[in-house]
C-alpha cells in the first residue's frame, strides 16, 4: 500500500515535470529553433551576419540559463511524450524498457548539457 | 496521434543541440557553427521547427480543454486558449530574441 503510494507520488512528480517541459518546448523551442537553425545559416533577421548563436552559450548568463531550461525541458517532454506513445501503436509489453531507456537517454542528456554549458563558462558558478 | 509523433522532433532537436555542443567542448566553436550551417541540418531545423509549432499549437488547444477557465459564469473554450497562448508565443518569442540578440 505505502509502496503503491510511492509509486504514484513519483508519477505524479514526472507527470508535473512532463507537462513544465510542455509549457517550456512551446514557448521557447519554437524561437531557439528559429534562432540556431534558420536564422543564423541563412543570415535572416536578427542576425543578419553580425552575430552567431554561440553568443547564447556564452553570451550571458540569462543566455546559458535559456539554453539549459528550453533544451533540458523539451528533451524531457520530448522523450517522456514519444516513449509513452510507442506504448499505445502496440509495444505495450516493452513499457518497462522503453520507460528505462528513456529515463537515461533524459538523465544522459541533462547530465552531458549541464556540463557542456559549465566546461564553456568556467566562471558561471561564481556568478 | 500525430501530435505524439511530433513530440520526437522536440526531442530530436534537443539532442543534436546537444551534440552541437559536445563538438564545440571537445573541438571548436566552429565545429558547432559549421554543424548549424550544414544543409541537412537547416533542412532538418525547418522540419523541427514546423512540427513544434504544430506540437506547441495542439499543447495550447489541449489546456484549454484540460484546464477551462471560469471568468463570471462563462467558462473559457479551448479555441479562446489556443489564441491567447498564441499571442503569448509570440511576445514571449520577440522578448527572447530582444533580451538575448538585439539588446
Amino acid at each position: 500500500m505505502r509502496e503503491a503510494h510511492k509509486v504514484a507520488r513519483l508519477h505524479a512528480i514526472l507527470w508535473g515535470i512532463f507537462s513544465l517541459g510542455g509549457m517550456i518546448a512551446a514557448f521557447l523551442l519554437p524561437v531557439m529553433i528559429y534562432l540556431t537553425g534558420i536564422a543564423y545559416p541563412l543570415g535572416l533577421w536578427p542576425f543578419n551576419g553580425s552575430r552567431d548563436p554561440s553568443f547564447l552559450v556564452t553570451g550571458t548568463l540569462l543566455g546559458v540559463l535559456f539554453v539549459f531550461v528550453t533544451v533540458a525541458g523539451s528533451l524531457f517532454h520530448g522523450i517522456f511524450r514519444f516513449q509513452s506513445a510507442l506504448t499505445e501503436v502496440g509495444l505495450l509489453r516493452l513499457k518497462r524498457g522503453l520507460e528505462a531507456v528513456g529515463y537515461l537517454i533524459i538523465f544522459v542528456g541533462i547530465v552531458l548539457l549541464a556540463y557542456y554549458l559549465l566546461v564553456l563558462n568556467p566562471s558561471l558558478p561564481a556568478l | 496521434m500525430i501530435r505524439e509523433w511530433t513530440s520526437l522532433f522536440v526531442a530530436l532537436f534537443s539532442l543534436v543541440y546537444i551534440y552541437g555542443l559536445s563538438l564545440w567542448v571537445t573541438g571548436s566553436r566552429s565545429a558547432f557553427l559549421n554543424l548549424l550551417k550544414n544543409p541537412a541540418m537547416i533542412a532538418f531545423s525547418f522540419i523541427a521547427l514546423i512540427f513544434t509549432l504544430y506540437h506547441a499549437v495542439t499543447w495550447f488547444y489541449l489546456l484549454g480543454q484540460v484546464v477551462p477557465m471560469k471568468i463570471g459564469k462563462t467558462t473559457s473554450k479551448p479555441w479562446q486558449a489556443l489564441a491567447v497562448n498564441l499571442v503569448l508565443l509570440i511576445v514571449v518569442s520577440y522578448l527572447v530574441i530582444w533580451l538575448l540578440v538585439l539588446r
